[in-house]
């Protein structure tokens, strides 16, 4: 071989490449990069669904620039990785608002890097569920052993789950608005005001109808909703995208719903079909899917359908 | 391209820059010592040993478990040289065994409770969320990695080729190995973050075999080792930005095309271009 070629050769090789590179760039990049808008508006990021819809109901009508971070396809937020959109809404925004509680859990090491970004967290004193040393339900704490999703003794995220703690959600966004972006607090007051109320008249059908009924839960999602409706929870399996249930824990499951004749288990569409079908195959119980709201369209009012949609299914399934 | 400098408008996309600007080299300086001494192997269990190491830290209660990641591969890799040397014909099964057992005790200790999803982030590596203190470990292992390439590469070579008559010239081949396994275990660990269980060997890996393909001395091995290396990590961080895929995989598609243009290249005999 020809030294002198070989040079040669491997020059033609890096400079071809490098204009591959730049004509894919060309045709297939920049597809979401002009979303961002690189100008002096206030600039809000919300870190998922929940937290993006509520936002959007507080900042309805505010020469802002709201945006939320890219979903991921599937499942929950644990596993999700930051694409470089993320990050570079994350650099050019003014204000942050997570859903906390861990639920952002994924969000630790590229939060260090953005030490000045102003976070609202909204669920600021928001009694949740799960908390190590609250032991309110001290009946179902074995279950609880089992179920926790995110961290070792960590709370239940899923605080939007319940229309009070949303309406709770909703007001502490008000509040870190109102403080990041004072020339805008009248409107978000009001906004959130508004929103509020259509929240009170959701909440008001969460009523104590289906108080004391028996139900197994196959998220730890819905643990909020049961409390709400008062529901006894004799089970929770938290089927997730990426648990690995072990055998038993079916099998005690199963033996709970035979033992206290649970007539229903919540469950996810998504990953809890299949375990609901093979149980109730083996037990008769019958089973209704919930929406976890945390993806979808970004309609103003979707929450309150979505909810609304929730306590229609739950209270039919239950009647 | 106006979107050139406004890349460099993010701190990320610097921190990355700077991050693949030295994990480029390094990879390429390692790899072409692994590829010589034919660990390639060896360096993909390390990786494995990754989730072992985590799940010692997560028993221990270590709030960092890069810190119990990096001491478990170190022991794991002096002690995978042992037992190597014990049975030199049979390496890759004992290697493969090894590594098996590691990433199945990770794989165990780590679901326990269903909350393998935490660390599956490991798998696929996440360059984007480097910070600043993190490029100054890469870069400390960066200079001990060159400080040994200049000390070491003849008498690695020269134990590549014979050991017998390399200890007869004596050199302190164990000694030289276990620093050699160490460095490796360490690099492996500190970017196994940034680049990803799935995806590391093949940074380590691809660049050299590249470079294998078209050179005949140690020099043109070393240097194209280096310019594949590099040009691989930019050109795929680069496609990654505008694109938005991932970063890793982008890195290793760029750097196994040019393997395969190499390849072609030497197997024509020079007569492509």
């Amino acid at each position: 071989m020809n030294k002198s070629k070989k040079v040669i050769f491997v020059i033609v090789l890096l400079v071809m490449l490098t204009i591959i590179g730049i004509i894919i760039v060309k045709v297939f990049g920049n597809r979401h990069s002009s979303e961002v808008e690189d100008d002096d508006k206030f600039t809000v990021v919300t870190s998922f669904y929940p937290m993006y819809i509520a936002a959007l109901n507080v900042t309805d009508g505010a020469d802002i620039n709201l945006y939320n971070l890219s979903e991921p396809e599937t499942g929950c937020l644990h596993d999700y990785q930051l694409t470089t959109d993320d990050m570079k809404l994350l650099s050019n925004a003014d204000v942050f608002i997570i859903n906390g509680l861990g639920m952002e859990a994924f969000l630790d090491d590229v939060m260090k890097q953005y030490p000045k970004l102003r976070i609202i967290n909204a669920s600021v004193g928001i009694e949740s569920l799960n908390e190590p040393h609250s032991n309110e339900e001290d009946e179902h704490e074995e279950e609880h052993e089992h179920e926790e999703g995110h961290e070792d003794e960590g709370p239940n995220a899923h605080v939007w789950m319940s229309v009070a703690n949303h309406i709770k959600q909703v007001d502490n966004i008000r509040i870190g608005l109102r403080d990041a972006n004072p020339s805008n607090a009248s409107l978000y007051n009001e906004n959130a005001s508004n929103y509020i109320s259509k929240l009170e008249q959701l909440k008001a059908k969460v009523d104590n109808s289906l108080n004391g009924k028996k139900v197994v839960l196959f998220s730890e999602a819905y643990e909020y909703l049961a409390k709400d409706f008062g529901l006894d929870v004799r089970a929770i399996l938290d089927l997730d995208e990426e648990k690995n249930i072990s055998a038993r824990e079916i099998a005690d499951t199963v033996d709970v719903v035979r033992k206290d004749q649970v007539p229903l288990i919540i469950a996810e569409k998504e990953y809890g079909e299949k375990m609901a079908n093979a149980v109730m195959g083996e037990t008769g119980i019958v089973s209704v899917y919930l929406d976890t709201i945390i993806r979808g369209e970004y309609d103003k009012d979707a929450y309150i359908n979505r909810m609304n949609s929730n306590i229609d299914l739950l209270k039919e399934a239950l009647k | 391209m106006s979107s050139f400098t406004q890349i460099l408008s993010y701190d990320f996309m610097i921190n990355a820059l700077i991050a693949v600007l030295i994990i480029g080299p390094l990879f390429a300086l390692l790899g072409t010592m692994i590829v010589t001494k034919k660990m390639a192997f060896f360096s993909d269990a390390l990786g494995h040993s990754a989730f072992t190491g985590i799940a010692v830290g997560v028993i221990c209660g270590i709030p960092d478990t890069t810190i119990s990641m990096v001491i478990f591969a170190v022991l794991f890799a002096l002690l995978l040289n042992h037992i190597k040397k014990r049975n030199p014909e049979n390496v890759d099964t004992i290697i493969s065994v090894f590594a098996s057992v590691a990433t199945a005790i990770g794989l165990a200790v780590l679901s326990f409770g269903g909350n393998f999803s935490e660390y599956s982030s490991l798998l696929v590596g996440d360059i984007l969320s480097i910070s600043r203190l993190e490029i100054l470990y890469l870069l400390i292992i960066f200079v001990v990695a060159i400080v040994f390439y200049l000390l070491a590469i003849n008498k690695l070579n020269a134990i590549s080729i014979n050991p017998t008559v390399a200890r007869s010239h004596h050199i302190k081949v164990q000694l030289i190995e276990d620093i050699f396994a160490v460095i490796i275990a360490l690099t492996v660990m500190l970017s196994i973050r940034w680049v990803g269980l799935l995806l590391i060997n093949a940074l380590l890996i691809l660049p050299v075999a590249s470079a294998r393909n078209i050179s005949e001395n140690m020099r043109e091995y070393t240097i194209y080792s280096i310019v594949f290396s590099l040009f691989s990590g930019l050109l795929g961080l680069f496609l990654s930005y505008f694109i938005n895929i991932a970063t890793g995989p982008t890195i290793v598609i760029v750097a196994a095309i040019i393997y395969f243009a190499t390849y072609v290249y030497n197997v024509s005999g020079g007569r492509v271009h």
